[in-house]
């Protein structure tokens, strides 16, 4: 059960969506039509598939915006329709995608490399066997600069599809965790894994990175 | 858990460490561990920094038929209405 509901600013979008207000509906389009194109194209074949299940999606959302009783805050519900949608159409191509195909098949794995830390039976094991580079020292230019945004939206489009979408859902847009898994439909271990190796992964990509550019 | 985290266990709970979603028990422990521990709380750092550094990243639009699309799908809903 969701226990974030609709918020104030919900319910005022809400209102003005009711009363026909084009200008808050394309603000909406806008702020959620890409995740929604990337969310649905993980449970069809193709990109235009993808489009049409996006498109009836909001289709959807505007036939039930007058029966939305703000039990989940909008853009949940929003998605919730996005995946229902997505996965009937899914499975109508016949295409069941596993689980794993969409989050990564290494969830009951560390994020980390055991190779960073003194193996097992040796003195100080699990402590750090070379002190990870330090880029905190590094002018904040470097971490601004295009080339670092580059390597974090590259790292993003290598991940397995969910999680990218966890992390954007919640480093790139803001969304609260619990949303995230409600939109989703994920469990809250799942979303939290699903968040620890994305945020993993972009952080080692930042280092390496960095770690080039400053010649260490 | 025993008492003492090594960092191999706490970079895996650094995460969560940020999310706020250890028990009290696991995050005292790894605050202990935080404050002797100069290569953890450097990782720390740095996943808060990639965290802003990849708030930075912006979306793309949707295509412009797509947009008019949804949005002649909107005037329609508002008139049968």
């Amino acid at each position: 059960m969701d226990t974030v509901r609709a918020s104030q600013a919900d319910l005022a979008l809400l209102e003005r969506l009711r009363a026909g207000d084009e200008a808050a509906f394309m603000d909406l389009v806008d702020t959620l039509g890409p995740s929604m194109r990337r969310v649905a194209r993980m449970f069809v074949s193709t990109d235009a598939v993808a489009d049409e299940v996006v498109q009836d999606a909001w289709l959807g959302v505007l036939q039930g915006l007058a029966k939305f009783e703000g039990r989940s805050s909008l853009r949940t519900w929003i998605f919730r329709i996005l995946i229902n949608i997505a996965k009937t159409r899914g499975q109508r191509e016949s295409r069941s995608v596993p689980f794993a195909t969409l989050a990564g098949d290494d969830l009951d794995q560390p994020a980390w490399e055991p190779a960073a830390f003194i193996g097992p039976g040796e003195p100080g094991a699990g402590h750090w066997s070379t002190l990870p580079f330090d880029w905190r020292g590094l002018p904040e230019e470097r971490l601004e600069a295009r080339e670092t945004l580059a390597v974090i939206a590259r790292t993003l489009e290598g991940l397995p599809p969910m999680q990218a979408e966890v992390l954007r859902l919640r480093d790139v847009a803001g969304w609260s965790s619990e949303e995230i898994r409600n939109a989703l439909d994920l469990t809250e271990t799942n979303q939290r894994v699903l968040l620890h190796r994305a945020r993993a992964k972009v952080r080692a990509a930042i280092e390496e990175h960095l770690r080039s550019v400053s010649g260490a | 858990m025993s008492t003492a985290l090594v960092c191999q266990e706490v970079v895996e709970l650094l995460n969560d460490y940020l999310e706020g979603t250890l028990s009290s028990e696991d995050r005292a422990h790894v605050q202990t561990h935080l404050d002797a521990c100069d290569g953890c709380t450097s990782v720390l750092a740095q996943l808060r920094l990639a965290i802003t550094t990849t708030g930075r990243l912006t979306e793309e639009r949707l295509p412009e038929d797509q947009r008019a699309t949804l949005l002649a799908a909107f005037r329609d809903h508002v008139q049968d209405d």
